[in-house]
């Protein structure tokens, strides 16, 4: 089958179309052809304003496969994911059973043939994300693991952080880290601040963040390595950021998609769906972040999808469960910042930058080349219902609402999908 | 009625104006009125509690509304039916208002949401108590007549009381100036963002103010080490005759109850004069029965 994607523009750095408005032909997952001329075809892919990038990659995803299915397995999660945009997916390792042997690896990985959206795995750093004892990080390296994390968990324990950045320096793996000191949010919420005060809820300061991003560079110092900081969110933590690459350290970070669109004043009649860690924050952090989005400092945009089911969330607003999900409404949050940061450099956060950071294959758009592309329409609306949602959860706010912001197509793997 | 932040003005005088009526009637031979027969409220409390579910059942019962009452001391998690579950199965009894405490913030708000009744909120965690701030208020205004430009110092565990928040937030409607004092780390650390002053010295606090409002220090409620000892507390924070005597000037002592005599409060300051303690919870029966009478005429929910 020939697929003719007409009149879009090429977002791709380094693609010699780059910024360039063309027709691509794709058939059997190559692409064919790139031009102004118009090829025969089965399908005729055609838009108001259409831009074509490689296809999306989200380094900070959570499904509940396995152990949690009812909230996301690796069907409707990849699903999602695809229709989000996304053709690859690191998956965070906080399963039951936790993602630390090699068998736990080939099980995320064995479906992938089959799949538009490839799964990718990051792998555990300790026992069940206890944060005490290795798991055995060399062997998941050498079963596909692409880096390691404690995922939704801190490495809280400075000696085991030390050692695991030491560990890794064998073959210059990754360490992602979320930067959280436990004890400073104990019993927190929500971010604390005038409004978690006015509203008796137990606040997660910044400070929380700050600290461990301060210990942690100052271990990577010492050790040498790499290591990624993942859902930051507070504008000293850019600067931290900032100032340790400038020092010569291997340091990267990404922000979670909603994080700069939502602030802590959502929170206001305790929605639950807003309840995510780190918490939204102000308006005065929004703006630090997209600064750090525009200059640099923040590498990769992620979902920080975290599926949680009715049970979970339809509960006080302490006793529910964190996080939001998000696979499928990552564009429309860029959409909301595209006039200030513009779409050349926000796509470099959800394509070439999260696979330079994880060591992936980065395939230009060009003639010959595997079609591995994302096709979406930043003016076109869709309304994110029951029907076009495709997690199996529900727990996002923007669920009900229409959104700016449209996936058209993906393409990847031999495989496409044409979102309706 | 979830928590007076959403109060007017007007809302509050309308309260006020009812309790004054209600608190006529009440110390009348006969107590009882008519007013909410065949309307039937629940009180349900998953925190313990005394002096406010007493409050709240006289109220109703002096409104001749019939009552029910179903306490839980755990959360209704740890026993396995969820919040909206245990209410759901209450009001299938046709029950037509309820009046929850609740340990977690923002308890009786999800309530609203989610069920079709009115809904009182006689405390939720750590955030509203606003039957009490509205007592609170409606004493000191008995007291001096009007609230504009009072000093109010709120003294004791601020972090943790839900008591200091709705009055804050009902001080300030009705033109009240407050500040907060007590050991720094029960004092949250963005309350001067909701302009009140903060004060560290009780002895600075009591010169400054008109009416000390003393709050129970609540171990019970602190899942973290604050301060080390009541002793210490007591020594430093506690509130005491010697300690007014020296003042030169005469302070309003208020108290929500229950009190920790010879911890935040002296017995000598307690008993005094100058203390409306037990007025306090005379005026608390008023507010609740013009709390429950208007929201029984009220169709809509809050």
């Amino acid at each position: 089958m020939r697929i003719l994607i007409r009149d879009a523009e090429i977002l791709d750095s380094i693609s010699k179309h780059h910024l360039k408005r063309k027709n691509i032909l794709i058939e059997n997952g190559i692409i064919i052809f790139i031009g102004s001329g118009i090829p025969k075809a089965d399908r005729v892919i055609k838009g108001k304003d259409l831009k074509a990038s490689k296809g999306w990659f989200d380094m900070f995803a959570w499904f509940g496969d396995p152990g949690y299915e009812f909230k996301e397995d690796l069907e409707s999660g990849t699903n999602a994911a695809a229709h989000g945009g996304f053709t690859g997916v690191a998956l965070l390792p906080n399963t039951k059973p936790v993602i630390q042997t090699k068998n736990d690896v080939s099980y995320l990985l064995s479906g992938n043939s089959r799949r538009i959206t490839e799964v990718f795995v990051i792998g555990s750093v300790t026992e069940n994300n206890l944060g005490d004892d290795f798991t055995e990080m060399i062997d998941l390296h050498t079963a596909g693991a692409i880096a390691f994390s404690d995922g939704l968990k801190p490495i809280w324990q400075t000696d085991v952080m030390l050692r695991s950045l030491q560990y890794l320096r064998k073959f210059d793996g990754l360490l992602i880290n979320k930067p959280e000191d436990l004890r400073l949010n104990m019993f927190g919420v929500m971010h604390e601040g005038k409004t978690s005060t006015g509203l008796g809820m137990r606040g997660m300061p910044r400070l929380a963040e700050e600290v461990m991003i301060a210990r942690d560079l100052q271990l990577l110092a010492y050790t040498g390595g790499k290591l990624h900081f993942a859902n930051i969110s507070t504008p000293n933590a850019l600067k931290m950021i900032r100032n340790g690459r400038k020092n010569g350290l291997r340091v990267t970070c990404d922000v979670a998609a909603h994080q700069f669109a939502l602030d802590d004043t959502r929170l206001h009649d305790f929605d639950t769906s807003y309840k995510v860690n780190p918490p939204l924050r102000e308006q005065s952090d929004i703006l630090a972040l997209i600064a750090g989005l525009k200059d640099g400092t923040i590498d990769a945009i992620v979902s920080s999808h975290q599926p949680q089911d009715e049970e979970c969330k339809k509960l006080e607003f302490d006793y529910a469960s964190f996080g939001m999900t998000g696979l499928q409404t990552v564009l429309p949050y860029m959409q909301g910042i595209s006039e200030k940061i513009g779409w050349e450099t926000l796509i470099e956060k959800v394509t070439s930058n999260p696979r330079k950071i994880l060591n992936l294959e980065d395939i230009p758009i060009q003639k010959g080349n595997k079609a591995n592309i994302t096709i979406f329409d930043p003016e076109d609306t869709w309304l994110f219902d029951e029907k076009t949602n495709m997690s199996k959860s529900e727990n996002s706010p923007l669920l009900g609402k229409e959104l700016k912001g449209k996936i058209v197509a993906v393409f990847n793997n031999k495989k496409h999908l044409i979102v309706g | 009625m979830l928590g007076i932040k959403n109060l007017t003005i007007d809302d509050i005088e309308l309260i006020f104006e009812t309790a004054s009526n209600f608190k006529e009637i009440i110390n009348r031979p006969i107590k009882k009125v008519p007013s909410l027969r065949d309307i039937t409220i629940a009180n349900v409390f998953f925190e313990s509690s005394t002096r406010t579910r007493l409050s709240f059942e006289l109220a109703e019962k002096r409104l001749s509304a019939d009552v029910i009452n179903f306490s839980s001391s755990t959360s209704s998690v740890n026993k396995g039916e969820t919040l909206l579950d245990t209410v759901n199965n209450i009001l299938a009894m046709k029950v037509d208002m309820v009046v929850i405490r609740h340990s977690s913030p923002g308890a009786p708000h999800f309530l609203a949401r989610h069920i079709n009744a009115n809904i009182v909120n006689a405390g939720d965690g750590t955030h509203e108590h606003p039957t009490q701030a509205l007592l609170d208020t409606f004493s000191m205004r008995l007291h001096f007549g009007s609230l504009k430009g009072l000093k109010v110092a709120i003294i004791g565990d601020i972090l943790h009381s839900r008591v200091a928040i709705s009055n804050i937030f009902a001080l300030q409607k009705l033109g009240a100036e407050v500040m907060v004092c007590g050991p720094n780390t029960l004092i949250p650390m963005h309350i001067s963002e909701l302009d009140v002053k903060v004060e560290l010295e009780v002895r600075k606090a009591l010169e400054w103010c008109d009416v000390a409002n003393i709050l129970r220090i609540q171990l019970e409620r602190q899942q973290i080490k604050y301060f080390p000892s009541l002793r210490e507390y007591a020594l430093y924070y506690g509130v005491n005759r010697q300690l007014l005597d020296s003042l030169n000037k005469e302070i309003l002592i208020m108290h929500p109850g229950p009190i920790n005599r010879g911890v935040e409060i002296s017995s000598d300051v307690a008993d005094s004069d100058h203390s409306i303690i037990l007025e306090q919870v005379e005026n608390g029966v008023a507010i609740r029965m013009a709390v429950l009478y208007l929201l029984a005429g009220s169709p809509s929910v809050n």
